[in-house]
């Protein structure tokens, strides 16, 4: 067969088989509805995946792509620690403090650190009050390892930070909130019957997760204040002191990584013989972390979308052998016009790949949709990834092939001479 | 009807010089060729023999009818004529090709090339045009799109279907259905028009229209197999060749036949 016969042939075929899906539109709604659900399944959650995916990147990237963190414990989604050594043997490790995060800001391969800690407090501005708003809490020089803007007004100074100033930087959504469109700055906010002074407005669009550590996701109201005001007039607890870490930027990450757990080792006393006592994670290792949970979520989703397409694979196969049947006085018209084996096959995988295919295109819109959906009604950045649409256009058209084979090689095979006596 | 003896047509004496030597190509004149054609079926470990050795030559521009009670073989010859089917024995030569020892697909380019076939139940696809259903053998000759368009147009012209080009079978007579069907046939200028029963399901006026059609393309140059088992119908070509019990048993001009049979 030339590849102009071939086109040709192609063209007869999916007319053929737009032919035969009017002539039997419930029969053949019934067999694209299975492609299409495995395709939606398919598209609609790995946009969402897509998108948490990318803002969690863009999170880590925002640090500086060589920054890593420091905590008391390893960091992992699923948390089976039960109280035993057994299941979190770093419960009895010893908080991490701002002294050593000093040492660590001393160590010539580190550009900057920062100590963060996190809470949860009411805000209040005259009569408006926020119920829930993320504290983070920083030492002086987090906003070198911070990818956020301040304007307007300012950070805090690290006199400010030593003497416990209560001054707070607000994101938008919490300025918005309680000031409207009336200028926040140098007003006083309350929290917890003390009053703050807002300094500046913090803008960073976060991913919905938020930043690690960080005790809000990342749109959500969110206040910024020395750590050593949060330790004084909010008592914060000091327990669970994070560090950022960003080495110079011609010093290799593992090699400031090694400089950072000798120093935190000596600080703290420990033998060779002895394991660390806090987590160094980077984030590479965060990401594996995230991508981890949500390729066991996908792996799922493959799975359900694996037996929408096998129903709809099963109903091409049902719908191309009855197809088949109807038309064997046609195979057998075909067949004596010139068609060959090879094209009356051809014919049919077209016909059952235009089905399939339908049902991809189909799918592929309503997940379109649920992923403006997610977009509109989530904090999810749902985004059908290019990947997705080539994995559905490729397998509505292996699933097309692989169950339209069959009936395509039963009409292939026909002999012309009986296939044009069918009644 | 028109003296028989006006058309060329071979004889006796011919057509046994060309089916004699075995294994022999055929001149280019004779366009059918067929020598000791056998062909047997397996009817549940009964062997049907539906074709006991059959040597045919047909020249270039006959018009033939074959002819036949059912059960004589005249279907099993058409189909091995029309080259949908293959003899367990014997040479089928078709147009100077030995098609006999052909595979499927080899038949199949030769049924797109060489044969027009003409059924009694039309077969026309139901859901695609008259000018669809023209194109679709030179769909399967590879022609390209505009070219198709144009010589179904023109063949749709030929049986004066020219205004019915885009109506389905089902707005269609049964015979402009034949009409349509004929254009088929004559779309890829094939060396025989090959019709089974082609007024079997026509009322008799119908019939005599097709024949009418026949009797020009006859004219024009093309060679055409009839096969019937209708005498009148046999009558309008000018040879008849009846099948029994699977040998032929006269091959007669139309003078001889009609008189045979007294029409």
């Amino acid at each position: 067969m030339s590849i102009r016969a071939g086109v040709t042939n192609l063209k007869e075929g999916v007319g053929i088989a737009f032919d035969a899906m009017r002539a039997n539109k419930v029969r053949a709604a019934l067999t694209v509805m299975g492609v299409a659900v495995g395709v939606f399944v398919v598209v609609a959650m790995s946009a969402a995946v897509h998108g948490i995916n990318a803002s969690v990147a863009k999170d880590l990237e925002s640090a500086g792509p060589t920054s890593f963190y420091v905590y008391k414990r390893p960091i992992s989604m699923m948390n089976a620690c039960d109280g035993t050594d057994e299941t979190c043997p770093w419960r009895r490790n010893p908080p991490l403090t701002v002294r050593e995060s000093e040492a660590i800001g001393r160590l010539p391969t580190i550009e900057a650190v920062t100590a963060h800690s996190a809470t949860g407090e009411k805000v209040r501005y005259k009569d408006r009050q926020l119920s829930q708003v993320g504290i983070d809490a920083y030492t002086a020089n987090w906003t070198e390892v911070d990818g956020g803007d301040i304007y307007p007004g300012r950070s805090f100074t690290s006199q400010e930070a030593q003497a416990a100033a209560r001054v707070i930087i607000l994101n938008e959504n919490a300025s918005k909130a309680l000031f409207g469109d009336s200028d926040p700055l140098d007003k006083l906010v309350d929290i917890n019957g003390q009053p703050f002074q807002v300094i500046g407005i913090y803008h960073y669009t976060a991913s919905f997760l938020g930043k690690p550590g960080s005790a809000q996701s990342g749109d959500s109201p969110t206040g910024i204040i020395p750590l050593e005001t949060g330790r004084r007039h909010l008592q914060m607890s000091m327990r669970w002191v994070d560090f950022t870490v960003k080495p110079r930027s011609d010093v290799k990450q593992a090699e400031a990584i090694d400089d950072v757990t000798a120093t935190l080792r000596a600080m703290r006393g420990l033998r060779p013989s002895q394991e660390n006592n806090f987590a160094v994670t980077t984030q590479d290792r965060l990401l594996e972390v995230y991508n981890g949970f949500f390729g066991t979520f996908f792996v799922i989703l493959i799975a359900i979308s694996a037996v929408g397409v096998l129903v709809g694979g099963v109903g091409v196969v049902a719908i191309m052998m009855i197809s088949v049947t109807e038309r064997t006085r046609e195979i057998g018209v075909r067949k004596a016009l010139g068609a060959t084996r090879w094209t009356i096959l051809w014919q049919f995988l077209v016909e059952a790949v235009t089905l399939t295919g339908v049902g991809a295109a189909t799918g592929f819109i309503i997940g379109a949709g649920i992923t403006a959906l997610i977009r509109a009604l989530t904090p999810i950045p749902a985004e059908i990834p290019g990947s997705a649409i080539m994995a559905a256009i490729l397998g509505s058209v292996v699933t097309g092939i692989v169950f339209g084979i069959v009936p395509a090689f039963r009409a292939a095979r026909l002999d012309p001479v009986i296939a044009l006596r069918y009644e | 009807m028109r003296n028989t003896d006006e058309y060329p047509i071979s004889t006796t004496e011919e057509r046994e010089a060309v089916v004699a030597t075995a294994g022999a190509a055929p001149e280019e004149d004779w366009v059918i060729v067929t020598r000791g054609l056998k062909r047997e079926y397996d009817m549940g470990g009964e062997v049907v023999r539906a074709l006991r050795g059959v040597d045919l030559a047909i020249r270039r521009n006959e018009y033939v009818a074959i002819m036949g009670p059912s059960g004589s073989g005249k279907s099993t010859l058409m189909n091995l004529i029309g080259c949908l089917d293959t003899p367990n024995d014997g040479e089928y030569w078709l147009n100077g090709q030995l098609v006999s020892a052909m595979s499927d697909d080899q038949l199949a380019r030769v049924r797109n090339k060489e044969i027009g076939f003409v059924f009694q139940t039309f077969n026309l696809l139901p859901r695609a045009t008259a000018l669809h259903n023209v194109e679709l053998p030179l769909v399967y000759a590879g022609v390209p799109g505009e070219e198709r368009r144009r010589r179904a147009e023109e063949a749709l012209e030929r049986v004066q279907l020219g205004a019915r080009m885009l109506h389905k079978p089902n707005e269609l007579s049964g015979g402009q259905r034949q009409r349509v069907a004929i254009a088929r046939a004559l779309v890829n200028r094939p060396s025989i028009l090959l019709a089974d029963e082609p007024t079997g399901n026509l009322d008799s006026t119908t019939s005599e229209e097709i024949m009418k059609v026949f009797e020009e393309l006859a004219d024009q140059g093309q060679t055409v197999i009839m096969v019937t088992h209708e005498p009148d119908i046999a009558a309008h070509a000018r040879r008849v060749i009846v099948l029994r019990d699977g040998v032929i048993a006269s091959d007669d001009k139309r003078s001889a036949f009609t008189q045979k049979v007294g029409l």
